[in-house]
């Protein structure tokens, strides 16, 4: 086939080897993950985010989905499996996207380290928040 | 997206100016970046808007009340618009991942992309808009 050699990252397109020498497979790295968990998270989130999105936009009205909407959607322990899962992957999809844009764009070492410190912290902080709501609700 | 993208070229005009090479695939990048950024930061703030209703449920209902008003439903067809791009996008970039000989069909992939999001953006975009529209809001 032709394929042309893959991009230069050390986490390009593993299944553009698929048919070469597995010597030539590049040696996996947390990278290597990075790029797989960002497929497999992606598909599950086109499923679970657009659901999400036309139960609370299209096949409710927004108006609707007050706190009486969501203690009853609550009461369901599946609902708040699946937002709970709908929020920890979109969260982390998100947080590594993030990642890979800052390391594209901002060059200086000192500024790349502290915006990346604070996209952590934001994160960890809303995360343990959203889980505490979901969690604790009654 | 970053991966299968071409490497940028650097233009003399400065350090941060990146000049692609591709068409769509230019395209798909910058829109993949933005509509992703979207998304996340409005992730950022719907954690907390949910959260309320643990904390202050007369005070979640208010805020949630916001949501319904003419400058979020525009908004909201904006996020809708972001999520459908990322979904359909991310699925392409997926094919062409795994699947290296898709490379070769890129251009008729993304319009594809570009055709659903408007073939199901357009009439939910219009669901949302509807108590407008009808003269029910403002």
């Amino acid at each position: 086939m032709a394929v042309t050699t893959p991009p230069s990252r050390p986490s390009a397109t593993p299944g553009a080897l698929a048919g070469t020498a597995r010597s030539r497979r590049p040696k996996q790295s947390f990278e290597t993950w990075s790029w797989f968990f960002m497929r497999v998270s992606g598909l599950l989130l086109v499923f679970l985010a657009l659901t999400h999105f036309a139960i609370t936009h299209i096949v409710n009205d927004v108006v609707d989905t007050d706190a009486a909407f969501v203690y009853r959607r609550w009461d369901n322990p599946l609902w708040r499996t699946f937002d709970w899962v709908l929020l920890a992957l979109a969260l982390l999809h998100g947080l590594n996207g993030m990642r890979w844009a800052i390391d594209d764009y901002i060059r200086s070492r000192p500024a790349r380290a502290a915006v990346k410190a604070v996209l952590y912290t934001v994160s960890g902080v809303l995360f343990t928040y959203g889980t505490f709501t979901i969690v604790a609700f009654q | 997206m970053a991966r299968t993208a071409q490497r940028p070229v650097e233009t003399k005009v400065g350090a941060t100016r990146l000049v692609y090479k591709g068409k769509s695939g230019q395209w798909a990048f910058v829109g993949h970046r933005v509509s992703g950024m979207l998304v996340f930061f409005f992730l950022l703030l719907h954690i907390v808007d949910v959260s309320l209703i643990n904390a202050d449920p007369v005070l979640y209902d208010e805020v949630h009340d916001l949501y319904g008003n003419i400058l979020l439903r525009l908004f909201e067809v904006g996020l809708l618009f972001a999520l459908l791009f990322h979904s359909l996008n991310g699925i392409r970039i997926v094919l062409v991942d795994f699947f290296p000989g898709m490379v070769r069909n890129e251009r008729r992939l993304f319009a594809v992309v570009m055709a659903l999001t408007l073939l199901v953006g357009v009439p939910c975009g219009y669901v949302i808009l509807e108590p407008f529209i009808d003269g029910r809001i403002l």
